[in-house]
């Protein structure tokens, strides 16, 4: 960084109407239920005679499967089920995005529930166990046989694009591509003064929450199958009942509070494997993973090459970029196609590109499957872009906040795909504030090198608009004047439930404990829709303002009659009626609500909010609205480096993200707070390494997560712009915290070092290697 | 591997229970309904299973049953309910240090044993006192807040962060 | 969950000494747990008996005997870090209890079990090796006492017997002008698992030579070592910059590290060099104060 001291750019002036409960740091519905440790989690529920479940999975990464031979584990005293895929209706995991209705199954996506005659990756699930107690499942684990001949296997996507790589499902190796065009990049290129050429490279990392996951099912009397489970998407119902055989209506999804997701939830994990087990034995089954099964079985964030070419003109304006993409899909596509398109549609970073060429490709190998995580796709992009922004600065001599200036997304411009955004664009007041905070460069100490780093981002909040996302709410008022809110929505951890529940006391004018939110379930709450992609505010949010403010509307009508003023002159507050200006004039809220039921006046209301919808773009060029809209934000660190080992420590760590509007204050910084550190994470600490298809980080001493000693806590700055699409002018910060986190990072290693590190994680023994390249 | 009878007193009830000797002290606290001691690694990674055994903080798969055999056990759900929290619990909740809320009751038990010995702790001081308990949603930055927050109100005198 | 096995819980040393005889080799002994418990869960050990040592009150203790500090093989990590004798006296044992495991782990893992482990990485044994410490077995038959450096065969290998216990740990004390230093390259700042690591000793004479110099290296060999060409460079010199330089040197050179997931061999040599370095530099200024 070129400048000692960064001052924060003014904001505009914006004017937020005061709100009675919205934007108070409250304490969350949830959080007493928890710290008391009264919330019962997946694995803290448990039936009379009920069973306990186990998965028999591969150990090959590429093999046929030659004999498996479940008898001796059947014929064992206490053990009740024994299911492979030849047990099974529909083998097929069917890896629609989730909850979507009409979404089109795209060919070749199908993971099988159990594998059959072929395993693709080390964890393929092959046979389920049920027996009468842990002890006999585990024994029953023991006692399948199986026999594998080894196939050859692909472990890296470059590999295997090429002509005669072990195919590993059939045409080809290429699970998705996804293309940018616009405008014309070689006419771009020759405008440039100054053509940057890099490689980005980041590796798997792991969603590591700390609850496992875990599940109880069981039949009831009506043939419902119902599972009770810590899941991300309780739509997952539909896949379900058609991979066990039944109707959608029988398949029940109760899903519980979760212990962290992060997109780890979001694909199926155990809820397919006990609805199988509790239809085989009509009992109540258990399963519920070791932490050393969760690291293998669930998905990973993918692994991405990432090479940059940009043209840019002295004067700092960026003419023309041409991106390459390659990801590595794992053995089966999951989500892969969507994480490569938000990649791709986010390459660029939030900066005015004419001319732009994104080439993306997502490819088959056989390590572990890959899917959503916290940012989906887009720290990947990040980590790449806003590198290449501070490399490009460095070339033109050119301090890298102000050549981003230069190139700063305002509203009103348009995104590489010709997305215009109509949301507040505070890159630079982010930015620069984030600069600020940081104060004074701390000196160099002998070979101890300080560096300054920052990172923009831009991250969409809600879905894909092609998908067609909707979410529904019911709100009502019981008699005595509480509020019940239905939502489908998972409360991952991040505050979902509470931010209903403080909208709706907000909108119905009751104290917080009075409302209780019932929700994630597939049958007695209105379908909301995922916890995933930053949608939950944004979607469910605006559902139970929707509904809470049709049912206001009744009860200021009614009160309307009774204090012969007009609707408008009254407003709700404290458990009351009043006239607005004489407060005197009032009556508490359960009276009214009374005198709407003794009138028969719909006293709840079931509300459906609607993402905007589009149609699917051109694949080849990507033209067109991708996203609702997107958060901006940036994070700086100030890092130092030992240049004699190699490790790094974060001195300074600053984020400073425009939210639109905070719903829950501290709610909101702790997303910010928490998401950084996953981003410090991956920026330091993270791999999960895989050795030719073989997982080596499987226990968390080898899959290193950050402590409480590992990093200062993050700083969280919040705007507040009050133009997201969400309710009250929120947008979205579940994922974008930790987007820009490692390009900070890898700025503030390279800034204090003076060359740089170009791949996740910079790890002590990268630092050196950079450092002897450099000398 | 025959079953033997262990006295156990959990949250200041004694219970007398038929363990056979590979249970760890978590899946015996979880068998007997201490479900607020969550499984989270069962091999001291994460702390998300720690009791205090006898006033000293351990992490309860690290320990076998037997081994606590007349011991005195505090969960997380022993040091307070909903309606008389601990002021640990409500300085969790109330700053916005609880999110998914799964570390939270190992989180607990790790600041109980740290303010019994150091009333005054500086922040250093917690961070090194939750080493062992991961988290995977704050960032620690509200963990540490809540617990500098209740010692202040478990110990409020001679507070060094806040001369009088 | 773990495999069956049966555990004994005796009473008295020589009770759990006879059942150790007994039941050899088919046997371990269990203190703290931190160690044995997931090896018995990974599969690492398949035991048919395990000996409930913890509770033996004979173990519990820190002492001063004679001129020997005696750390009983019950006390745990967390003990040694509350300390006062091993404050005065080992204070470089203090420094790598502080940074083993967390604090949860240190309140049940022992310094015994950490030895007996024998993992390469042991954070308690490179103190102990610059300390000239002897390990104190016990079996059914008597008593042996092994010089640490001696006590490690190879990675989980050691000389105890299956039907010995450790009982203790020695550490003769310090002469005065004694200044020590530990190290610890870990991935990350708190309950990681040493890259490198290591405790260096200088004792020095009234002319400021360095009299005698101990170099212990973690994680950089099959067993925690001893750099001895590398004292042996410093012994009768005084510790200026070049002798230190060339003792770190030679300290790299005794390295005999391995690839894994953690580190390689070349950045465990490297780092070895650099941070035997460091710390002698850091004892040679404070010897001096």
């Amino acid at each position: 960084m070129r400048k000692k001291r960064y001052t924060a750019k003014p904001l505009p002036p914006v004017e937020l109407p005061e709100l009675r409960l919205v934007g108070k740091p409250l304490r969350r519905v949830d959080a007493l239920g928890k710290a008391t440790g009264a919330t019962v989690y997946a694995g803290d529920f448990f039936m009379p005679h009920m069973l306990h479940a186990r998965v028999f999975r591969s150990t090959e990464p590429s093999a046929r499967i030659r004999r498996l031979d479940v008898s001796r584990a059947r014929a064992l005293p206490g053990v009740a089920c024994v299911l492979t895929a030849e047990d099974l209706p529909d083998s097929r995991l069917i890896t629609d995005i989730p909850g979507q209705t009409g979404q089109r199954v795209r060919k070749g996506s199908e993971a099988p529930v159990l594998a059959s005659d072929r395993v693709r990756y080390v964890g393929e699930p092959i046979a389920l166990v049920a027996a009468e107690t842990p002890e006999i499942a585990e024994r029953a684990l023991e006692l399948i046989e199986i026999e594998y001949e080894p196939l050859p296997g692909v472990f890296d996507p470059i590999e295997a694009m090429k002509p005669g790589a072990p195919v590993v499902y059939e045409p080809d190796n290429i699970v998705a591509r996804w293309k940018i065009r616009k405008g014309d990049v070689r006419a771009g290129m020759e405008m440039a003064d100054l053509v940057v050429e890099n490689t980005y490279r980041v590796p798997f990392v792991d969603h590591a929450y700390i609850e496992p996951e875990g599940g109880v099912a069981w039949v009831d009397e009506r043939g419902v199958i119902n599972i009770r489970v810590s899941t991300q998407v309780v739509e997952h119902f539909r896949s379900i009942a058609r991979a066990v055989g039944v109707p959608h209506n029988k398949i029940h999804i109760i899903g519980t509070m979760l212990g962290g997701g992060f997109g780890g939830k979001e694909d199926i994990t155990v809820e397919i494997f006990l609805a199988l087990l509790a239809k085989h034995t009509r009992r109540p089954v258990r399963l519920v993973y070791t932490r050393e099964e969760s690291l293998i079985a669930h998905s990973k964030r993918h692994p991405f090459i990432i090479t940059h070419r940009t043209g840019v003109r002295r004067d700092g304006r960026i003419t023309a970029a041409e991106i390459e993409m390659i990801s590595d899909a794992g053995a089966y596509p999951y989500l892969s196609p969507y994480v490569l398109l938000y990649a791709v549609v986010m390459a660029t970073g939030p900066y005015r590109i004419p001319n732009v060429r994104v080439d993306g490709v997502t490819v088959a190998t056989n390590n572990p499957f890959t899917s959503a995580f916290r940012g989906f796709g887009g720290p990947q992009a990040a980590f790449a872009y806003e590198q290449q922004m501070d490399e490009i600065a460095r070339a033109l001599d050119m301090d890298p906040l102000e050549f981003r200036r230069i190139n700063y997304l305002r509203t009103g411009d348009q995104t590489a795909t010709g997305q215009v955004i109509e949301s507040a664009v505070w890159l630079e007041e982010t930015a620069s504030r984030a600069l600020e905070a940081l104060g004074e460069k701390t000196p160099d100490q002998g070979p101890v090198k300080i560096g300054w780093g920052f990172a923009s981002y831009f991250q969409s909040y809600g879905r894909i608009t092609w998908l067609h996302d909707t979410s529904q709410a019911w709100v009502g008022l019981e008699l005595d004047g509480t509020v019940v809110v239905r939502s489908g929505i998972p409360e991952l951890g991040a505050g979902q439930v509470n931010s209903l529940a403080q909208i709706a006391a907000e909108v119905l004018g009751v104290p917080l404990e009075q409302v209780t939110v019932y929700s994630t379930d597939s049958a007695l709450t209105p379908l909301a829709g995922t916890s995933t992609a930053t949608r939950g505010l944004y979607m469910s949010g605006n559902a139970v303002l929707q509904a809470a403010s049709t049912v206001r509307r009744v009860l200021l009508d009614r009160a309307s009659k009774h204090f012969e003023e007009p609707p408008d002159n009254l407003d709700l507050a404290d458990g009351r009626v009043f006239v607005r200006g004489r407060p005197e004039e009032s009556m508490p809220l359960a009276e009214l609500v009374r005198m709407c039921a003794a009138e028969g006046l719909p006293l709840s209301n079931l509300a459906l909010f609607k993402a905007p919808f589009t149609d699917p773009l051109d694949p080849e060029n990507l033209q067109g609205r991708v996203f609702p809209d997107f958060t901006f934000g940036a994070h700086a660190v100030e890092v130092a480096v030992d240049t004699e080992t190699g490790q790094v420590r974060v001195l300074k760590n600053v984020a400073c993200h425009d939210v639109g509007r905070a719903i829950n204050r501290a709610a909101v910084e702790g997303q910010i707070e928490g998401g950084s550190f996953q981003g410090l994470g991956y920026a330091l600490l993270e791999e999960y390494v895989v050795k030719e298809g073989r997982p080596q980080s499987v226990t968390l001493s080898e899959y290193l997560i950050p402590t409480s000693m590992d990093f200062v806590p993050t700083k969280a700055i919040v705007l507040e712009s009050g133009t997201g699409l969400g309710p009250f002018g929120a947008k979205g910060i579940g994922e974008p915290p930790l987007t820009p986190v490692a390009a900070a990072v890898a700025n503030a290693v390279a800034d204090a070092i003076g060359v740089r590190v170009r791949e996740l994680p910079i790890t002590p023994e990268r630092v050196l290697e950079a450092l002897k390249r450099a000398s | 591997m025959e079953p033997k009878l262990i006295t156990l007193t959990v949250n200041g009830h004694t219970h007398h229970v038929a363990l056979k000797p590979n249970v760890t002290l978590l899946h015996a606290l979880r068998q007997m309904g201490y479900i607020d001691v969550k499984d989270g690694c069962e091999k001291g990674d994460c702390g998300a299973c720690a009791v205090l055994l006898n006033g000293r903080a351990v992490n309860s798969c690290l320990v076998l049953a037997w081994q606590a055999d007349g011991a005195e056990v505090l969960t997380a759900a022993g040091l307070g309910t909903a309606e008389h929290p601990h002021p640990l619990q409500e300085a969790f909740a109330d700053v916005g240090a609880v999110q998914c809320g799964y570390c939270t009751p190992g989180m607990l038990i790790a600041a109980k044993a740290l303010l019994d010995r150091t009333p005054y702790p500086t922040e250093e001081q917690i961070r090194e006192g939750i080493s062992g308990n991961l988290c995977r949603c704050t960032g620690y930055a509200k963990i540490i807040q809540a617990i500098q927050v209740a010692a202040e109100k478990i110990s409020p005198a001679a507070s060094p962060a806040k001369p009088e | 969950m773990l495999p069956e096995f049966e555990l004994l819980m005796p009473r008295t040393l020589p009770e759990a000494l006879e059942m150790l005889a007994e039941h050899a080799p088919d046997v371990m002994p269990v203190a703290g747990g931190t160690n044995l418990i997931p090896d018995m869960r990974s599969g690492r050990y398949r035991l048919r008996w395990v000996v409930n040592v913890a509770s033996l009150l004979e173990l519990q203790a820190i002492r001063r005997e004679d001129g020997w500090l005696v750390i009983g093989a019950g006390v745990t990590v967390a003990q040694v870090l509350d300390d006062p004798l091993v404050a005065q006296y080992a204070p470089v044992l203090r420094e790598a209890a502080a940074l083993l495991g967390n604090p949860l782990v240190r309140n049940r893992a022992t310094v015994a079990g950490n030895l007996a482990d024998a993992s390469p990485a042991a954070d308690m044994a490179p103190p102990l090796l610059a300390l000239d410490a002897e390990v104190e077995l016990a079996s059914n038959q008597g008593t042996r006492r092994v010089l640490l450096r001696d006590f490690f065969l190879g990675v989980r290998r050691t000389v105890r017997q299956p039907h010995e216990l450790v009982t203790g740990v020695r550490v003769p004390l310090p002469p005065p002008r004694s200044v020590t230093a530990f190290y610890k390259i870990g991935l990350r700042e708190a309950d990681a698992i040493a890259v490198a690591s290591g405790a260096v000793r200088m004792d020095r004479d009234e002319s400021g030579r360095c009299r005698l110099v101990r170099i212990a290296l973690g994680s950089v060999a099959p067993t925690p070592i001893r750099a001895c060409q590398a004292e042996a460079a410093l012994e009768g010199r005084l510790p200026e910059p070049e002798p230190i330089a060339e003792a770190a040197r030679l300290a790299a050179e005794a390295t005999r590290p391995i690839d894994d997931i953690r580190g390689s061999a070349t950045y465990r040599r490297h780092v070895t060099e650099v941070m035997v370095r460091r710390t002698l530099t850091e004892c040679a200024a404070r010897s001096t104060e």
